[in-house]
């Protein structure tokens, strides 16, 4: 079932796509990573029951050894991934998988391609079933998965990545790096055509598919994925984690700045509510306790890192909210989003090192995370409600980021 | 005797004069290497900046440049133009090549066996070398203290600033004693000095970190007997190891 949709496609145009995509006979392509032999048997059968009508090809990893054990089928035929594309497990898609894939597609003039992270045999098979169904019927040319979770699940992404997606790129997809991601021919070739990680030092590139999407108004799908076991990332280091990811998504924004900047029609935002008091478990409320007092030492020591990346109003925010009790402890979603409009802008303009800006970024993340701790008291309902009105917030405040990314000097300290 | 003093004070006049007039020329012709040679670099990078423009080449470069690529060549551009930075570049060759022509230029016209010129001219290069390691020094020190404060900071250390200081005043100290050894000033006095200092630092950082990490270790231990009676680690949730408080939050 889909939840959201944003649709840059004119409808008589997508109901066009639609029926050419789906009469043809072209096979679905499932892109597996690294899996047991029993787990690839487990997932031939899904594909199995889940598409009886149409060819499928699956793709594993070559050393995974599954490969050569697995039997080719009526319907569903075994394929390699080209030398080195797709790694081993990871705790997202790499822009390696996501090159692998579209050119396994292209090769095989795939009608959709359905890319699946670690641990993919806990994706139910309705949840397959639905993020390719979604390709195929021409609905979206990229599909990506929103999994049920707690509310202490992807905070990063709660915090950052679904805010500053859904208010630059105006999608509001919650995992905007997902584990799992159906994909088009259009979209496909698209990435094969911008992903060049011959080209990157990083180890291990990321790609941001939803705002790629966005720039070449292509159509994004959020699916109602249900439950799946999410894997742990190799690298458990917060700091390292966060600066990667981060690093990566403000590039990415930098890159589409003459994108965003345009004025263009954004979800509609949901007005910021006032502050709710919401009752921590006495388990939480020790550690936002602990965390409250992390952010007021960070608060003492990085002033003057952060005085030369936020203006005097911001600082004067973050002064409040270090003064504040753990019981209260909140950072203001319109503050946060503006922090991190100015972190980013930062980052565009080099201000100070980019790796210790991203350094000094964790601190206020975490301040964030003890605020959502507080609001959401653990209940989904008031997490799922206090990353809507972060959000929100961050759509409010698009017109600060544009605005200081056209003339900087005017807001400088 | 008056005789004597107004003789004395002619030649030393006279001394003084043509020094001078052995000095000038050096000194007009070092201003008029350099004034010429920058008139050449200006020149030489308004046609370069016109050539490139008229090439399109910061729009080539950035079609060639990947999306995800963390550094690129316009990066380290001024306005991020590697056009400006290409002639820019040649603009300041041309200036240090002007300066190098100036100093030998002189050096030739000047240098007449006088003592003066041949202490001065060498310790010219050696003041120069010790202001760029100031420089130099000045820069690695809010580095490696700006590395450090964001590190430890995030480390949840109470005496972050504290050590940020030390790392900066560390470079800072070794960057001063190398300078003077640099100028040959102070001789032992100041490897004697910088001895005291540096180990004086070290040993405080040492005592510092001691002494927080005792809480920090004995803390942690603390932690590790009582948690898995107290508060059972849900090992399905992937907590975050480096947040062992907090066994349920899930970043990624």
């Amino acid at each position: 079932m889909p939840i959201a949709e944003v649709t840059n496609t004119a409808p008589q145009q997508a109901s066009a796509v639609a029926g050419e995509q789906y009469n043809t006979g072209s096979p679905l392509l499932v892109c597996l990573p690294w899996v047991t032999a029993d787990s690839l048997q487990n997932m031939r059968t899904r594909v199995a029951t889940a598409f009886p009508e149409r060819a499928a090809l699956i793709a594993v990893a070559e050393n995974s050894g599954a490969a050569s054990q697995a039997q080719a089928s009526d319907n569903i035929r075994m394929v390699d991934y080209p030398a080195t594309s797709r790694g081993q497990v990871g705790w997202a898609l790499t822009a390696n998988d996501y090159l692998g894939a579209s050119q396994l597609a292209l090769e095989h003039g795939a009608a959709a391609t359905l890319v699946l992270g670690a641990e993919a045999v806990s994706l139910s098979t309705e949840a397959l079933q639905r993020l390719a169904e979604a390709v195929l019927r021409g609905e979206a040319d990229l599909a990506i998965p929103r999994y049920t979770m707690g509310p202490q699940d992807a905070l990063v992404s709660s915090a950052l990545l679904y805010p500053l997606t859904r208010a630059l790129f105006g999608i509001s997809v919650h995992l905007p790096l997902p584990l799992d991601a159906a994909f088009s021919t259009r979209m496909a070739k698209r990435i094969a055509a911008i992903n060049r990680p011959a080209n990157t030092t990083a180890s291990e590139p990321l790609l941001w598919t939803v705002a790629e999407a966005a720039t070449t108004l292509l159509t994004v799908r959020e699916i109602d994925a249900g439950k799946r076991t999410l894997p742990r990332p190799v690298d458990i280091d917060l700091n390292s984690l966060l600066t990667e990811v981060t690093g990566s998504l403000f590039s990415d924004i930098e890159l589409k700045a003459s994108f965003w900047q345009r004025a263009r029609a954004t979800v509609p935002a949901k007005p910021a509510t006032q502050s709710v008091h919401s009752t921590a478990e006495s388990g939480q409320l020790e550690d936002i306790r602990e965390m409250a007092e992390a952010f007021r030492n960070a608060y003492t020591n990085l002033q003057d890192i952060w005085s030369l990346v936020l203006p005097p109003q911001s600082l004067l925010g973050l002064k409040k909210v270090s003064r504040v009790p753990a019981e209260d402890f909140e950072v203001p979603p319109d503050l946060w989003a503006r922090t991190v409009y100015d972190f980013v802008l930062a980052y565009h303009l080099r201000t100070i090192n980019r790796g210790h800006l991203l350094g000094a970024l964790t601190p206020l993340y975490l301040a964030w995370v003890a605020s959502h701790l507080r609001r959401s008291a653990g209940d989904d309902a008031l997490a799922a409600s206090h990353v809507e009105e972060t959000a929100a917030a961050f759509v409010t405040e698009k017109p600060y980021i544009v605005a200081r990314w056209r003339w900087p000097d005017r807001f400088n300290p | 005797m008056g005789q004597q003093i107004e003789s004395a004070l002619r030649q030393s006049m006279h001394r003084v004069l043509v020094v001078l007039v052995s000095f000038l020329p050096g000194v007009m012709v070092f201003l008029l290497a350099v004034v010429l040679l920058t008139a050449l670099g200006h020149l030489l990078a308004a046609m370069a900046k016109r050539l490139l423009t008229t090439a399109h080449f910061d729009e080539r470069l950035a079609a060639k440049e990947t999306s995800g690529s963390p550094a690129s060549l316009s990066d380290w551009s001024p306005s991020h133009s590697p056009t400006l930075l290409v002639s820019r570049a040649i603009l300041w060759v041309c200036i240090l090549a002007g300066i190098a022509i100036g100093i030998s230029a002189f050096d030739a016209s000047y240098s007449a066996n006088s003592q003066l010129s041949q202490f001065l001219l060498p310790y010219l290069t050696h003041v120069l070398g010790a202001v760029l390691l100031l420089l130099f020094g000045s820069l690695l020190a809010r580095f490696l203290s700006r590395t450090v404060l964001i590190g430890a900071v995030n480390a949840q250390l109470q005496y972050a600033r504290f050590l940020s200081l030390g790392v900066k005043w560390l470079v800072l100290v070794l960057t001063a004693a190398m300078a003077l050894d640099h100028l040959q000033i102070g001789g032992t006095i100041v490897e004697l000095a910088f001895g005291i200092l540096f180990g004086g630092i070290v040993l405080t950082l040492s005592l510092a970190i001691g002494l927080g990490s005792r809480d920090l270790v004995s803390r942690s231990i603390e932690k590790s007997i009582e948690k898995p009676a107290a508060r059972p680690v849900d090992t399905s949730a992937f907590p975050d190891a480096s947040e062992a408080p907090r066994s349920k939050l899930r970043h990624f």
